[in-house]
């Protein structure tokens, strides 16, 4: 692109930083070739990753809070549109949730400046880096974009829970039938297979007290996408990407696992890469459990050489 | 060990306050149960029943709670707007204050702990310590 890159504030997280790299990279060589650049803001903290659920939890809003006052001051010195663009499902939760509670509760936020003996105006908008596309650039501005073909895949959109709830404040997609990932899908030139479990939890942190629990929920998830044809599942989440890829990873070979075989969990960014003819070697496919490469062979035929777009 | 008594109505009212959620709202439709994915036992419908009787304490030591993992389908599926994530996150919150941490994450192991998403990490430091 030879225009300038618009400037977009971002929020990794720290899941980005360590196990979701991939995600992180893939999300930010895509913004670069869409015509964006997300910039990291310069100083920030972990958002508390889940967003206290009990209403007088002040001290779980301080974390986020800090977020929001430096997000703000970052696009105040710069001059520029207050958006923060979050790619974790947990902070984005975090972020816009606390952002909704000092709107309706301006008195939490009252005590949360004089706490962080700062100013928050509230001038920032959360939102998804899946949202940005949708909203900002548009899908059908992308579609235009695509430069390999993506028709050999048959993925299911897989959305977890936190991306879309409470739809209330979140108030990004129907909770119950969302379709913001399959028309994402469907615009890169996938072949989309809707199940019902998209919606269903993948055992999130409970990976910490009872994993087998989450062993379980993640492999009837993959079974049924199986059942449904898919070939892959694609998240935005990186504690549904590890919790699905280790559990089939964990399972392979046992006698729960049938059926399922090798069924690799991208990020959609990673997938959005391939179909923009992106080079996918920092996106760290070696990094998941179940290799995700072969079933991608049909699309990158050509290596990293991108072929010419249909459209 | 048995957690301190205290007077079961001022408990609830304790656990009313701390989650802004009104537990006499919920009639009992089991909705939030039917889509529970934890399959918690007693289930959050029940959970509510037994503060709803009074029952505080049976609730409060019920082994279910530390199965829930916040997925908000409960919440999001209410009719009358009760949030039962809430509610469960209030009633490990009242047992957290009183007593040890559900997971000593010291005791994971360098190696798990090494490995897991970060997310989950912080999330478990929140929810069970
Ligand atoms: S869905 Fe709501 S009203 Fe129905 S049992 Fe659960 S908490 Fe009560
Ligand atoms: S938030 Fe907890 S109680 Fe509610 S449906 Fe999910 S796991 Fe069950």
């Amino acid at each position: 692109m030879s225009k300038n890159l618009t400037h977009v504030p971002y929020y990794p997280g720290c899941s980005l930083k360590t196990k979701a790299l991939g995600y992180e990279r893939s999300a930010m060589d895509c913004a670069k070739a869409i015509g964006f650049e997300m910039h990291e803001i310069a100083t920030w903290n972990c958002c508390g990753a889940s967003f206290p659920l009990t209403k007088d939890n002040l001290m779980g809003l301080a974390a986020p809070a800090n977020i929001l006052l430096e997000a703000e001051q970052h696009c105040q010195e710069r001059e520029i549109d207050a958006n923060l663009i979050t790619l974790c499902s947990f902070c984005y939760n975090t972020l816009k949730r606390t952002d909704f509670a000092f709107r309706e509760e301006p008195k939490k936020l009252e005590t949360l400046n004089a706490f962080l003996k700062r100013q928050y105006q509230g001038s920032i908008k959360v939102v998804h880096y899946l949202e940005y596309l949708r909203d900002v650039i548009g899908f059908d501005n992308l579609a235009k974009m695509v430069k390999r073909d993506m028709s050999s895949l048959r993925v299911a959109p897989y959305y977890g829970c936190l991306l879309l709830k409470p739809q209330k404040e979140m108030a990004l997609d129907d909770p119950e039938e969302p379709v913001i990932l399959h028309d994402f899908l469907e615009a890169i030139g996938c072949q989309v297979v809707d199940f019902p479990g998209q919606v269903d939890c993948c055992g999130s942190y409970l990976i910490m007290r009872d994993p087998e629990k989450v062993l379980e929920l993640s492999h009837n998830i993959l079974q049924e996408a199986n059942d449904y044809g898919a070939d892959a599942l694609v998240t935005a989440c990186p504690l549904c990407q590890s919790n699905l890829d280790q559990s089939e990873g964990e399972r392979r070979g046992s006698d729960h696992y049938i059926g399922v075989q090798g069924m690799p969990i991208f990020y959609f960014t990673q997938l959005l890469a391939v179909a923009l003819g992106l080079d996918t070697e920092p996106h760290q496919f070696e990094r998941h459990c179940i290799d995700p490469t072969s079933i991608l062979s049909a699309c990158l035929e050509d290596g990293a050489k991108p072929i010419e777009a249909k459209k | 060990m048995q957690i301190l008594m205290k007077s079961n109505q001022s408990a609830l009212k304790e656990l009313e306050l701390a989650t802004g959620e009104i537990v006499s709202d919920c009639y009992q439709c089991g909705k939030c149960t039917a889509g529970c994915p934890a399959s918690m036992d007693p289930s959050p419908s029940v959970l509510i029943h037994y503060l709803k009787l009074g029952l505080f304490e049976k609730a409060v030591n019920s082994e279910s709670i530390w199965s829930c993992m916040g997925c908000l389908t409960c919440s999001e599926r209410c009719p009358k707007n009760v949030s039962p994530a809430a509610i469960v996150e209030g009633l490990k919150r009242l047992h957290l204050n009183r007593m040890k941490p559900r997971v000593i994450l010291h005791a994971l192991g360098q190696e798990f702990l090494a490995n897991s998403t970060q997310q989950a990490v912080v999330s478990g430091f929140r929810k069970f310590v």
